[in-house]
């Protein structure tokens, strides 16, 4: 028995609005959601698990034909589906009249219901979303039935406001696993138990790291299973640590060999800290041309000795405006900046 | 403060060498290149260090300019001085891998290795407001435009900052360019996004409208099912036509029947023939009548069937035209909706702060901050510096010009006693005299309580005779320590022409 476990593909979110790459994103979560029902057609799996979000918003007609077009496409496994807190079945929700292909299984209730699979002996539970918000513990006290075979439970949430989860309890609970959607990064509460895929595309630039799926399969009459890394594209943090020897050229050519490094699609969020030299003038948003940059941090700051230079200007504007800031009990991000810029500019358009 | 001895090891090309200072005047003489600038250096340096400071000092490596050519591990020397009624001796070795630091207070022996303690003792005298006040250098500009500039920037600076390295207007300038870099970063994102908004705005535009037309047809297929009549069951009202026009025909083939049944049966029963005929007739007549009667009843029937299924087939065509047209406006529907969403994540960018907006923030804080500082500034010293820099000059010109004016944008000219003539109208010489005046005074302001000696170096170039004796004389009646470096005789001249004390070191 083998199966793959995903969630939260939110087909037809647009990641990173305002951005060049945003158009390509909006397409690349459909296509990647296309590569894994592909994937497969070429290996299947006997069960297929989506673990709610599968749509960013409520799904149209054409969304759900499309989704279902290629759910027909792999006749040989079984997919199991729920609905999340974005794709949740409100009243009008199309997922209520929608009718599936022959091999999918869509958990229609609110409560947690069980459904044997016609083929492996697997018995499949799971609930989906019926509003946008479930502050219930709905998992508590939920136990497998007394029966042969695999109890898997296929379950959305994990918040405060969206079904939160006792983990120790969930684990105590029996079942042989629970494939878990709602927390965009992938996440193991319970070794080879509980799961969270993570979301099949990073959707926002918090969603660092690898995104893909989870395969799971018995050996030797054990579950097994295994995060498989399958997005197109990452977002991952960059920190540059600027020093005294730092130029806007240095840096920039730093930032471009660490983009080539590892890898020119992903999506980085560059934060830059240290101690530059106080003649950089440095050019933030040069930086931002050098690849898919999401987000710019500053926090570096001209290599200063505050104290040095507040005794060696007392007595004087520069004294006195380090002395300002220097008498504050705790400095604001802004204060802090508003120091150093400051200062820099007071120092590096004097006369020598 | 009074300088008494300096005790050069080795620094720059100087080693062991003494000079001993007066507490009034002091001429140091040497040709160019005689180490005038080092002595400077080797003062300075043993009052407030030579350690590297980051920033703008780093530009300008004094440790390794005067590195000693012999001996470098020697790199240092002792001072003599009288602060506040105490008598001090400070030693150091600059050696970066070896520095001593060594303050005895010799009234009482109390030894403080600590380099805070020296600052401390020099009280507002930091190393900046020495480069301003305490060490005058001459004028850098030659030319008379340029040197006006600078004589402006200098007042304007001590008025502003207390530095006359510091450049206010650039520092603003500055930060106001970055200040605009961020604020272009922040305005070209939100165009994006607004771009966006608008892309979505004229999409839901186009459902609107779509929308609209597919309401007007599903008006249209009401309409036609109101011109249906009969209502929602009019099949049934069909069919009940139809059946009670089998009703009738069954009724009207029983009463025919059942009547000429009745005729022939009269007929047999009455034996005449002429009756018999007449009853035969008549049954004949009946059935005939009662035939054609059910035939057209049942094409009555017929008629009224074919009516149901055109009917019922309309009903049929009619329900499918609505439903396609209600799924069609759903759909619309939630298209519609989820654009709404799309739109009001975008709202939600727009609402949130820019990281952009943070660094303006800050950029505004230093602005303001350096503007209140300097305004304070300002506050305490602008007028007092002025009018002691208009006493000193007149008491340096001997009462030829006695006021220093600024406008209000600090502009300045000079008061005579019968008119007021702006610096640029003014000659070298005046100028000179201006700016001597200004550093003096500037000088008393900002370096406190405890007089300070007075390091001029090579300043009075542009006097002529008349105009150095004025000033000597002044130095001499103010009674400071002063050290007066220079390379022409014409200083010692002067001053024993004018039969002033002075202590005259020959490099």
């Amino acid at each position: 028995m083998k199966f793959i476990h995903l969630a939260d593909v939110h087909l037809g979110a647009s990641p990173d609005r305002g951005s060049a790459w945003n158009k390509r994103r909006e397409e690349e979560i459909w296509e990647t959601f296309r590569r894994v029902i592909a994937e497969i057609r070429e290996n299947p799996v006997d069960l297929l698990f989506i673990a709610g979000d599968l749509f960013h918003r409520q799904p149209l007609q054409r969304e759900l034909r499309e989704v279902n077009a290629l759910f027909s496409s792999i006749p040989e496994t079984r997919v199991y589906l729920i609905a999340g807190n974005h794709d949740y079945m409100r009243k009008d929700s199309l997922y209520r009249t929608f009718r599936w292909a022959e091999n999918v299984c869509f958990f229609k209730e609110e409560k947690v219901t069980a459904v044997k699979d016609p083929v492996c002996d697997v018995t499949v539970y799971g609930f989906s979303f019926h509003h946008q918000e479930i502050e219930r513990e709905v998992l508590f006290g939920v136990v497998p039935q007394e029966s042969e075979g695999l109890h898997i439970l296929l379950a959305h949430g994990g918040d405060e406001r969206h079904v939160p989860v006792n983990y120790r309890s969930l684990s105590a609970a029996g079942f042989d696993y629970v494939a878990l959607g709602h927390i965009h990064r992938p996440n193991m509460p319970a070794r080879d138990q509980i799961r969270f895929s993570g979301a099949l595309e990073p959707l926002d630039r918090n969603d660092t790291g690898p995104h893909g799926y989870v395969e799971g399969q018995i050996i030797r009459g054990r579950l097994r299973t295994r995060f498989v890394p399958f997005a197109r594209r990452s977002y991952l943090d960059l920190d540059l640590t600027l020093d005294e020897d730092t130029t806007q050229y240095s840096l920039e050519e730093e930032l471009k060999e660490k983009i080539r490094e590892q890898g020119p699609d992903n999506l980085y969020r560059v934060r830059l800290t240290g101690e530059r030299s106080p003649e950089l003038m440095l050019i933030p948003e040069r930086l931002k041309s050098l690849g898919n940059i999401t987000e710019l941090t500053d926090e570096s700051h001209p290599a200063y000795d505050l104290e040095a230079l507040c005794r060696q200007y007392s007595g004087t504007l520069v004294g006195d405006y380090i002395r300002h800031f220097l008498a504050m009990e705790e400095r604001t991000e802004v204060e802090e900046k508003a120091l150093y810029y400051g200062l820099q500019a007071l120092l590096e358009t004097g006369h020598a | 403060m009074v300088i008494n001895t300096l005790k050069i090891r080795n620094f720059g090309k100087i080693h062991d060498r003494t000079l001993e200072l007066s507490e009034g005047i002091n001429v140091l003489y040497g040709e160019n290149e005689s180490g005038k600038t080092t002595i400077h250096t080797f003062l300075k340096s043993m009052l407030f260090g030579m350690a590297r400071l980051r920033g703008k000092g780093a530009r300008t490596d004094t440790y390794s300019t005067y590195e000693p050519w012999e001996n470098p591990a020697d790199y240092g020397g002792t001072i003599w001085f009288t602060q506040e009624g105490c008598e001090y001796r400070l030693t150091r070795n600059f050696e970066r891998s070896h520095p001593v630091f060594e303050l005895v207070r010799l009234t009482d022996g109390a030894v403080f290795t600590d380099e805070e303690e020296i600052a401390a003792l020099l009280g507002e005298v930091s190393e900046a407001v020495y480069d301003n006040t305490v060490s005058v250098g001459q004028l850098k500009s030659v030319t008379g435009k340029d040197l006006v500039r600078e004589l402006q920037n200098y007042m304007a600076s001590y008025q502003g900052t207390g530095d006359t390295s510091l450049d206010l207007g650039r520092a603003a300038q500055m930060l106001k360019m970055s200040r605009k870099g961020f604020q272009v970063q922040a305005e070209r994102r939100k165009k994006e996004l607004q771009k966006e908004q608008e892309k979505l705005d004229a999409g839901m535009d186009l459902l609107e409208k779509e929308m609209t037309d597919l309401q007007t047809k599903r008006g249209r297929i009401d309409e036609k099912g109101q011109s249906l009549r009969l209502g929602e069951n009019g099949g049934d009202v069909l069919l009940r036509h139809i059946r009670e026009a089998r009703k009738t025909k069954a009724m009207s083939i029983l009463l025919f029947g059942i009547l000429a049944l009745l005729a022939a049966a009269a007929g047999l029963l009455i034996g005449d023939i002429r009756v018999r005929i007449a009853a035969g007739v008549l049954a004949v007549l009946l059935l005939t009548v009662g035939v054609i009667r059910s035939r057209s009843l049942e094409k009555e029937i017929r008629k009224r069937q074919k009516l149901r299924e055109r009917w019922l087939a309309k009903n049929r065509k009619l329900r499918y035209d609505r439903s396609v047209s209600d799924a069609a406006i759903d759909d619309k529907r939630r298209s519609m909706e989820s654009l709404q969403s799309a739109r009001a994540e975008i709202e939600d960018l727009l609402r949130k702060p820019f990281p952009e907006e943070k660094e303006v923030e800050a950029l505004n804080l230093a602005m303001e901050t350096i503007g209140n500082l300097s305004g304070d500034m300002n506050r305490q010293v602008g007028q007092r510096l002025k009018n002691r820099t208009s006493e000193i000059l007149s008491g340096i010109t001997g009462g030829k010009y006695h006021d220093v004016l600024l406008d209000e944008d600090l502009k300045m000219s000079v008061n005579t006693s019968d008119r007021v003539i702006p610096l640029e109208k003014l000659s070298r010489g005046t100028l000179e005299q201006i700016y001597f005046s200004l550093r003096m005074a500037a000088g008393e302001l900002f370096c406190g309580q405890e007089p300070f000696p007075v390091i001029l170096d090579d300043i009075f170039g542009m006097y002529d005779e008349e105009r150095l004796a004025g000033v000597l004389r002044w130095l001499y009646k103010e009674q400071k320590q002063i050290i007066i470096s220079t390379c022409s005789k014409r200083e010692m001249d002067v001053l024993e022409k004018e039969q002033i004390p002075f202590r005259g070191l020959l490099l």
